[in-house]
């Protein structure tokens, strides 16, 4: 049932992101945005850690806490030129460096995607899922995701659900990671009468 | 000159020369382990400060934990020859890269530096150098020859700790 529940994960991120780019193409004026084939793995802590190319390049991440009838993590990274181009687009063109401004634009950005992300999954299982005030960092990837991996207490087993998706050629691109709660995960599967998983 | 990379959980070790290097530390705590007379360097990537609450009796990586991956530095450093009494500790990390998110009322970071510190002190290992806690990610290396560890970060000078 393994690669059952896998497939299932990749719907689940599939219907995530589409929702959450979705919402993120209505604030940049209709820049469409593409897919990529969502990615759902279970590794080994190990392989974990190295999910995330490119350790020291520089990234703005979002990351937030998810509560309610599933609990997790979920995190939207993007490298820094993307981010810059995004709070160019958000803020037409008025900001052309990361400062205060950019920084809230950026946060406020993720969390509506990651919202929409949420609201997707919650009213396709009618369940619950609420995220936390998001928070938001820039860094180096590795430090970035290092400390995602650490808030959501990472065991030897970790259950990754990863959508990449770019926009306007790729001057924008950027991942959507949700974490689910491994004891969750059930609870989704049984909602969708997928119980065997 | 050989550049070993220390990936989180991970331990590794040098002797005479070559240099240890972990990047992207951010919650995470590096700790290196120095005996200059025999000149053993090895270097952990400490994730989380205790290993009670991981599921299984056997722990596949030591070097995961404060409580466990310190005990693992110090036996692999004697492995390569270095002497307990002489070893000298340096760290970097244990940053809160999103401190707007309460997930816990200390800072996994905190509490990394303080399990680490902790379990050092129990071995009596003293630090000689350190680069902890504050919000941003940081870069270790560590050159095994003269004991220098050299921390970098976004955007800040290179310093020496």
């Amino acid at each position: 049932m393994y690669d059952a529940k896998l497939d299932f994960l990749r719907e689940l991120g599939n219907i995530g992101t589409g929702h959450a780019t979705t919402a993120l193409s209505q604030m940049l004026q209709g820049k469409l945005f593409q897919l990529v084939v969502p990615d759902a793995r279970m590794l080994p802590f190990e392989e974990a850690a190295d999910f995330i190319g490119g350790l020291e390049q520089v990234v703005a991440g979002i990351f937030v806490a998810v509560s309610g009838d599933v609990s997790g993590h979920m995190a939207f990274i993007l490298p820094i030129d993307s981010a810059m181009t995004l709070v160019r687009l958000l803020t037409s063109g008025q900001n052309e460096e990361l400062d205060e401004m950019a920084l809230s634009a950026l946060q406020e950005m993720g969390n509506i995607m990651i919202t929409s992300y949420l609201n997707a999954l919650a009213s396709m299982t009618d369940m619950v899922f609420a995220p936390s005030v998001p928070g938001i960092a820039i860094d180096m990837a590795g430090a970035v995701w290092q400390s995602v991996l650490a808030g959501a207490q990472a065991a030897d087993e970790v259950t990754i659900i990863r959508t990449d998706f770019y926009a306007d050629g790729s001057a924008i691109e950027g991942h959507i990671i949700f974490l689910p709660d491994e004891e969750d995960f059930v609870k989704i599967a049984r909602v969708m009468g997928l119980e065997d998983m | 000159m050989e550049e070993l990379f220390v990936n989180m959980g991970q331990i590794r070790s040098l002797k005479s020369t070559g240099v240890l290097t972990t990047v992207g530390l951010g919650s995470c705590v590096g700790v290196t382990l120095y005996d200059s007379v025999a000149k053993v360097g090895v270097m952990g990537h400490i994730f989380l400060p205790t290993s009670r609450g991981s599921n299984g009796s056997t722990i596949t990586s030591p070097g995961k934990y404060a409580d466990t991956g310190i005990p693992a530095l110090i036996e692999q450093a004697v492995k390569l020859g270095a002497q307990k009494r002489r070893l000298v500790a340096k760290i970097a990390g244990g940053a809160n890269l999103f401190p707007n998110l309460n997930l816990n009322s200390v800072s996994i970071g905190e509490q990394n530096i303080a399990a680490v510190i902790k379990n050092l002190s129990n071995h009596n290992i003293p630090i000689v150098g350190k680069d902890v806690a504050g919000n941003h990610g940081r870069k270790m290396r560590f050159f095994v020859e003269t004991g220098r560890v050299c921390v970098t970060a976004i955007g800040k000078e290179p310093i020496e700790i």
